[in-house]
C-alpha cells in the first residue's frame, strides 16, 4: 500500500552569513492514511523546519537542497507553486502552528478566518462557507454565535480550538500540529489533545504531531520519530520506541521525562547541548554528548537501520549494546 | 566604577561604530563640517556680515567666467598695492620705507618737477561697479614747501582722470585718503553729473590703464610716505560663490554658517536632552502624581503645533539666536523624556537599584548615582538624533525671516536669496549651497544617531 | 474598558489640551515684555476706536476677568479685528481656509497613496532595490528641509524652465469660464503639491514597509499562507489589514505637523492660506490676527488628534469591541 506522505532524504538548509544552517539534513519517514506520527526532539533540532518544509512555507533564506516529498505518490517539491497552493495547502495538508495563540489575525473575525480557507479552495458561496465555519466551531465546542468575535475576545483554549476548527475546514488528509499545546495550561492542554484525538478518529485523519513533550506524543501517536541535529535518530512504532529505545539520545530523552505509569526513577537529563547546525560534528552528530561513543562514532555517520524489527529503525553504531540497558519496566 | 572596564568598552564601542558604513559616512561628513567651522577664518578672508560692497550686488562667482556670455564681466579686485607694485617713473625713490614707517613706502620730490609712482593695469573687461581706494599718507617737508598730491587714472587714450588732488603746506601728519567712485566731489571734479557712474565712464575702454600717484612740490624737497593702497573694485564676478545683494561674500557666509548651525543644533539638543532626561528619570522613578503630570505635559506639548508657536514666540521675544535655541529646546524634550522614563522603569526593578533603596539611599542619590549612568548611553543616541531636528527648525525660522539678522546662518542666506532676487537672477550658486549644507549636516547626524541607536539601544540588542 | 468610556476619556483629554492652548495663547500676548495695550491695539488708531476695543476686550479690567472675557469671545468665535485690514480675523481666516485645506488635502492624499503602495510593494519584495529606494526616501524626508526642496523646485520649474506659476493661488485676474478656472487652479497647485509629495511620501513608504515586514513575520501570516491563500490576499487582507489601525492613526497624527508645515509651503508659493496668514500677521505685528490664526491652527490640531484617537478605536477591534487591554 502506498503511504499518504512519503518523505525521502529531505534536506533543507538556511543560508546565513557564515554558511548554511543544516536544519533538516537527510530525513526520511512515512505516514500512512489514518496514522499519527510524533516528531520529537529538543528545540532547535529542526522539527519545526520540517513542518514549514512540508507546506513549502520556507522563509526567504531557506531552501530545499535535496530529497523528495510524495503525497499520495505525487511529488510535491517540484510542483508549480500555484498548483501546490490551490490543491495541497489546507486542502490536503493543514497545519496547527506552534503558539497557535498568535495564529489568528487579531483584526479579522474568527469565523471569517475559517470561512476564507473554504472559499479559497472550494466553490462555496460566502453564505455556505460561513455556515460551514459555524458548524466547525460547534464541532470543537464553540458556540457558532461567536463567529463574529475577534481573537482577543476568546480565551487561550478557545483560540486553540478555533485554530483546530480552522485546520479542519477543508477536510484535509493530513494535519500537521506543531507544538499545539505548548502555551496552554495543563488542564486545557488535556482538553485540546482530547479534542484533536476525537476529531482525528471521527474523520480518519492522518496527523504529524511535532512536540518536544514526549508525553504528548505518547498519548496521541501511533508512531514516533526522534530527531537530533537535523536527522532522525530513531523511528518506529510508539510502543516499541517508548518501551525499548535503542538510540542513546532517545534513551536519554525518554528518561528525562517522567513516566507516569512507571515506578519512580530519578529524572535524568542529557549533559551537553545540541550541536551548532552550521558545522555539525563529523560522524554521529550525537557522539560529542554520547557516553558510549568511540572512534568509529566520531568518524562514520551511522545510517538509519532496521534493527528492532517491526519497523523499528535506529541510527547508531552502538544500538545493540543499548538494547538491554534501555529496557524499561 | 571600574575605570579599566570603561576603556575596554569604549574601544569596543568605537570599533563597532566604525564597522558600520552608515556611522563611518556620518562621521566623515560631520568631520568635514567641523573642520570648515573651525578653519573658517583660514578658508575665507572676509567677514560674512560686516564686509559689504566687496563686489557688485548679485555678482556671479568668479568661475562663471567660463560660462557663455560672462567672459567680458569684470572680476572683483580686492588687493593692496605695496611698494613692489609701484614703479617710480620720476622723482627720488626712497625705498627705505621701513625706516620711515613699517610697511610703507616713500618718495622724495625734486622741487619744480613732477614725481610719479605708476601702476600699470591691463583692463580687458566691461566696466566694473564702484571702485574704492584707501590708504594713509603723510608728508614731511619744511614750512615753506607747498606740495600738490594727486591720484590719477590714465585711460588707454591717454586721458587723465584726476580722482583726488590736494594742496598741502608744509608737513602733514598721517591721515586717511579715501577715494570712492560714489563720492559727489569726485564726480564734480571729473565733470560728471551726479547720475553718472564714475567707474562706468573711466573704465569704458579696454586696454592699458595707468594708476598714478603724482606729487609736485615747490620750495624744498618733500618726503611723501604712503601705506599700501587698498584697492577694491567691485566686479560682477566675485569669489567662490559670488556676492549677495549687498555685495557681501556668499562663500564666507556659507563657511561661517557651519559654525552657527553646529552650535545651534548641538546646544539646542543638549538643553532638550537635559530637560528630557531630568523629567524622564523623575517621572519613571518617583512615579505617581509626578509621572502623571509630566507625561500629560508631554502629551500637551506634542499637541501644540510647533512651527506656528515657534514663529509667534520668536517674533515676540526678539530675534536673538539664543532665544531661538532655547525655544527649539523647549519644544524638543518630549521624546527623550519618554525614552528615559521607560528605561528608568525597567532599571527601577533591577537588583542593584532595589539594593540601594533597601540600604537607605535617598531618592535623589539613587536617581543620580544608579539610574542616571545607566540611561546615559540611550540619552546619547537621543541627543544626536535631536540635532538634525533643531538644525532644521532654526534654518526654517531664519528662512522665514525670524532669525537673528546679525548671525550668518544658512537659513538667513536662503531668506536673502528669496527676498533679494536670487531667483529671478537664477543665481543657483546662492540657493543650492546653503540648502545642501543643511541637508548634508542633518544627514550626518541622522547617520550617526541611527548607528548609535543600533549599538546602544537595549531593544535592538535583544533582537540581534 | 468599553468604547464609549474610551471616547469620553479622549474628549476630556482634548478639552484639557484646548484649555492649555487657549491659556498659553492668552498669556503669550499679555505677559510678554511690553504693554499689552500696545500689543493688542494699534497705536495708529483714533481714541474712539481704541476706546471701543478697550471695551470689547475689557482691557481695563484685572487679568483674570480679561481671561474670562477672552474665553467668551473665543467661544463665540470672535477673534477680534485685524490691525492691517480692520476686518474680523475670523472672516479673513475662513476666507483662506478652503485654500489651505485644498492644498494640504490633495498633497496628503497623493503622498499617502503613493507612500503606502510603495511600502507594501517593498515589503513584498525583500532585499530588492525597491527596499533601498524606500530607505533612501525615508532618509530624504528626515534630512532635507522642506523649504529647500520647494525653493529648488521653484527655481527649476518657475524660473529656469518657467512652466509653472511662481506664486499665488490662481491667476490674477482669474481666467473666464469654469473649465479654464479649474485648469488654472490645478496649474497653481501642481508645484506645491508635488513638493509636499516628494518630501513626505518616503516616510509613509518607510513606515508602511517596516510595519508590513513586521506583520509578515507574524504567526497568523504564516497560517494565512498555509491556508493556501493567494499571495495578494495574504498581503492585502491579512498583513495590510493588521497594520491599518496604526497607519490610520498615524495619518491623523501627522495632520498637525502638516498644518504646521503649511506656514512654510504657503509662504514659499505665496499661497493664499491660513499658514501664510499667520506668518504675515506675525511679521507685521498684527497681534489679533496672529493670535487668531494660532488659535485656529491649534484648534485644528486638537481636533485632528482627537479624531485620530477615535478612528484608531474604530479601526482596531481590540479597542472598538472591548475586552482587550485597550490603551
Amino acid at each position: 500500500m502506498m503511504a499518504l506522505l512519503e518523505v525521502n532524504n529531505l534536506k533543507m538548509y538556511y543560508s546565513v552569513r557564515r554558511g548554511d544552517v543544516k536544519a533538516v539534513d537527510g530525513v526520511s519517514f512515512e505516514i500512512e492514511k489514518g496514522e499519527s506520527m510524533g516528531l520529537a526532539g529538543e528545540s532547535g533540532c529542526g522539527k519545526s523546519s520540517m513542518a514549514t518544509t512540508l507546506l513549502r512555507l520556507l522563509p526567504n533564506n531557506g531552501r530545499i537542497v535535496d530529497g523528495s516529498i510524495k503525497f499520495n505518490g505525487q511529488e510535491i517539491l517540484t510542483m508549480p507553486e500555484e498548483q501546490f497552493r490551490k490543491e495541497y495547502r489546507w486542502q490536503k495538508m493543514s497545519i496547527i502552528f506552534q503558539g497557535a495563540m498568535n495564529a489568528l489575525n487579531p483584526v479579522l473575525r474568527i469565523g471569517d478566518q475559517i470561512a476564507e480557507a473554504i472559499i479559497t479552495h472550494e466553490n462555496a458561496s460566502k453564505a455556505e462557507a460561513k455556515k460551514r465555519a459555524g458548524d466547525l466551531l460547534e464541532m470543537v465546542g464553540i458556540n457558532s454565535a461567536r463567529y463574529r468575535n475577534y481573537p482577543h475576545e476568546f480565551s487561550g483554549g478557545m483560540k486553540q480550538r478555533a485554530v483546530i476548527a480552522m485546520a479542519l475546514a477543508c477536510n484535509p488528509d493530513l494535519i500537521i500540529a506543531d507544538e499545539p499545546t505548548t502555551a496552554l495550561d495543563v488542564m486545557v492542554q488535556a482538553q485540546v489533545l482530547e479534542a484533536i484525538q476525537d476529531l482525528r478518529k471521527k474523520m480518519g485523519l492522518s496527523m504529524m504531531l511535532i512536540s518536544h513533550d514526549l508525553s504528548v506524543i505518547a498519548q496521541t501517536c501511533d508512531k514516533v520519530a526522534i530527531m537530533y541535529a537535523g536527522r532522525i535518530v530513531e523511528y518506529g512504532p510508539a510502543k516499541m520506541v517508548y518501551n525499548a529505545p535503542m538510540h542513546p539520545y532517545a534513551y536519554g530523552l525518554l528518561s528525562s521525562f517522567p513516566d507516569i505509569k512507571a515506578p519512580k526513577s530519578p529524572v535524568q537529563s542529557i549533559p551537553g547541548s545540541p550541536p551548532n547546525l552550521l558545522e555539525p560534528p563529523s560522524g554521529c552528530r550525537f557522539s560529542p554528548r554520547c557516553p558510549l561513543a568511540d572512534a568509529k562514532c566520531r568518524t562514520v555517520e551511522p545510517e538509519l537501520e532496521h534493527l528492532g524489527g517491526n519497523g523499528h529503525l535506529v541510527a547508531c553504531h552502538k544500538a545493540g549494546q543499548l538494547g538491554k540497558v534501555g529496557e524499561r519496566a | 566604577m571600574k575605570k579599566r572596564g570603561f576603556w575596554v568598552n569604549a574601544t569596543k564601542f568605537c570599533r563597532e561604530f566604525i564597522s558600520k558604513p552608515q556611522g563611518r559616512l556620518g562621521l566623515i561628513i560631520l568631520g568635514l563640517f567641523i573642520f570648515v567651522a573651525v578653519a573658517a577664518p583660514i578658508l575665507t578672508p572676509y567677514d560674512p556680515i560686516d564686509d559689504l560692497y566687496l563686489a557688485e550686488g548679485m555678482a556671479k562667482p568668479a568661475w562663471a567666467k567660463v560660462l557663455p556670455g560672462n567672459s567680458k564681466l569684470p572680476v572683483t579686485v580686492h588687493t593692496r598695492l605695496g611698494f613692489n607694485e609701484w614703479q617710480v617713473a620720476s622723482g627720488e625713490d626712497l625705498h627705505n620705507a621701513e625706516e620711515i614707517k613699517e610697511n610703507a613706502f616713500a618718495i622724495k620730490t625734486t622741487p619744480g618737477e613732477f614725481s610719479k609712482l605708476v601702476h600699470d593695469v591691463n583692463y580687458k573687461t566691461d566696466p566694473p561697479g564702484n571702485f574704492h581706494f584707501e590708504t594713509r599718507y603723510s608728508i614731511d617737508a619744511s614750512e615753506e614747501t607747498t606740495t600738490v598730491l594727486a591720484f590719477v587714472i590714465v585711460d588707454p587714450n591717454g586721458k587723465e582722470w584726476r580722482l583726488w588732488e590736494k594742496k598741502i603746506f608744509g608737513s602733514l601728519k598721517p591721515q586717511d585718503l579715501l577715494i570712492d567712485s560714489r563720492q559727489l566731489d569726485l564726480k564734480t571734479r571729473l565733470g560728471l553729473t551726479i547720475f553718472d557712474e564714475a567707474s562706468k565712464v573711466i573704465f569704458a575702454k579696454k586696454g592699458q590703464y595707468k594708476v598714478l600717484l603724482r606729487a609736485y612740490s615747490e620750495g624744498e624737497p618733500a618726503i611723501i610716505t604712503m601705506e599700501p593702497v587698498a584697492v577694491n573694485i567691485q566686479g560682477k564676478l566675485h569669489g567662490v560663490l559670488g556676492a549677495d545683494h549687498m555685495g557681501g561674500d556668499l562663500w564666507s557666509q556659507l563657511i561661517y554658517g557651519a559654525r552657527i548651525s553646529l552650535i545651534i543644533g548641538i546646544v539646542a539638543a543638549l538643553i532638550a536632552v537635559f530637560i528630557g532626561t531630568a523629567i524622564g528619570i523623575a517621572s519613571g522613578y518617583i512615579g505617581g502624581f509626578v509621572d502623571e503630570f509630566f507625561m500629560r505635559l508631554a502629551d500637551v506639548m506634542l499637541s501644540i503645533p510647533t512651527m506656528p508657536v515657534l514663529i509667534i514666540l520668536s517674533s515676540l521675544i526678539g530675534k536673538n539666536i539664543w532665544n531661538v535655541v532655547i525655544l527649539i529646546a523647549l519644544f524638543s524634550w518630549t521624546s527623550t523624556a519618554r525614552i528615559v522614563r521607560s528605561q528608568t522603569l525597567t532599571l527601577k526593578e533591577r537588583a542593584f537599584v532595589e539594593a540601594a533603596r533597601a540600604s537607605g539611599a535617598s531618592k535623589t542619590y539613587t536617581m543620580l548615582v544608579h539610574i542616571l549612568p545607566n540611561v546615559i548611553p540611550l540619552v546619547f543616541a537621543a541627543l544626536v538624533l535631536l540635532i538634525p531636528g533643531a538644525i532644521l527648525y532654526e534654518a526654517t525660522l531664519s528662512f522665514l525671516g525670524l532669525g537673528d539678522p546679525t548671525t550668518p546662518t544658512w537659513g538667513r542666506m536662503l531668506h536673502n536669496a528669496r527676498s533679494f532676487g536670487a531667483f529671478t537672477m537664477r543665481a543657483w550658486w546662492w540657493i543650492l549651497p546653503p540648502g545642501l549644507a543643511i541637508t548634508l549636516l542633518s544627514l550626518s547626524f541622522v547617520f550617526i544617531g541611527n548607528t548609535l541607536d543600533e549599538i546602544l539601544n537595549p531593544r535592538n540588542k535583544e533582537r540581534a | 474598558m468599553n468604547f464609549s468610556s474610551y471616547i469620553l476619556r479622549r474628549v476630556v483629554y482634548a478639552l484639557i489640551v484646548l484649555v492649555v492652548i487657549v491659556t498659553i495663547n492668552f498669556f503669550i500676548f499679555r505677559v510678554m515684555p511690553g504693554d499689552p495695550v500696545r500689543m493688542i491695539i494699534d497705536p495708529k488708531w483714533t481714541p474712539e476706536m481704541k476706546a471701543a476695543l478697550y471695551e470689547q476686550y475689557g482691557l481695563t479690567k484685572p487679568l483674570h476677568e480679561q481671561f474670562f472675557i477672552y474665553l467668551k469671545s473665543l467661544l463665540t468665535l470672535d477673534l477680534g479685528l485685524s490691525f492691517t485690514s480692520s476686518r474680523p480675523v475670523m472672516d479673513e481666516l475662513l476666507e483662506r481656509l478652503p485654500n489651505t485645506v485644498l492644498l494640504l488635502g490633495i498633497a496628503l492624499f497623493i503622498e499617502i497613496l503613493i507612500g503606502i503602495s510603495i511600502g507594501i510593494f517593498a515589503a513584498s519584495k525583500r532585499g530588492s532595490s525597491i527596499e533601498s529606494f524606500v530607505t533612501g526616501a525615508g532618509l530624504f524626508t528626515h534630512a532635507v528641509p522642506t523649504f529647500f526642496l520647494q525653493l529648488v523646485l521653484l527655481l527649476i520649474f518657475g524660473f529656469v524652465i518657467p512652466i509653472f506659476p511662481i506664486r499665488g493661488t490662481m491667476a490674477a485676474p482669474p481666467p473666464v469660464g469654469g473649465w479654464a478656472q479649474f485648469l488654472d487652479r490645478v496649474h497653481h497647485l501642481i508645484l506645491p503639491v508635488f513638493s509636499l509629495v516628494v518630501i513626505n511620501f518616503g516616510s509613509w513608504a518607510l513606515y508602511t514597509r517596516n510595519a508590513m515586514v513586521e506583520a509578515l513575520g507574524q504567526d497568523y501570516i504564516i497560517t494565512a499562507r498555509a491556508k493556501g491563500l493567494t499571495k495578494k490576499r495574504v498581503l492585502r487582507h491579512h498583513a495590510f489589514r493588521s497594520i491599518l489601525p496604526p497607519i490610520v492613526t498615524l495619518i491623523f497624527l501627522s495632520l498637525p505637523s502638516i498644518i504646521s508645515g503649511a506656514v512654510v509651503t504657503e509662504t514659499i508659493f505665496s499661497w493664499y492660506g491660513v499658514g501664510r496668514y499667520l506668518l504675515d500677521a506675525t511679521m507685521k505685528q498684527d497681534y489679533p490676527a496672529a493670535q487668531g490664526a494660532f488659535y485656529f491652527i491649534a484648534l485644528a490640531t486638537i481636533i485632528c488628534n482627537f479624531v485620530a484617537d477615535i478612528v484608531y478605536g474604530l479601526v482596531d477591534p481590540r479597542i472598538r469591541v472591548g475586552g482587550g487591554e485597550g490603551k
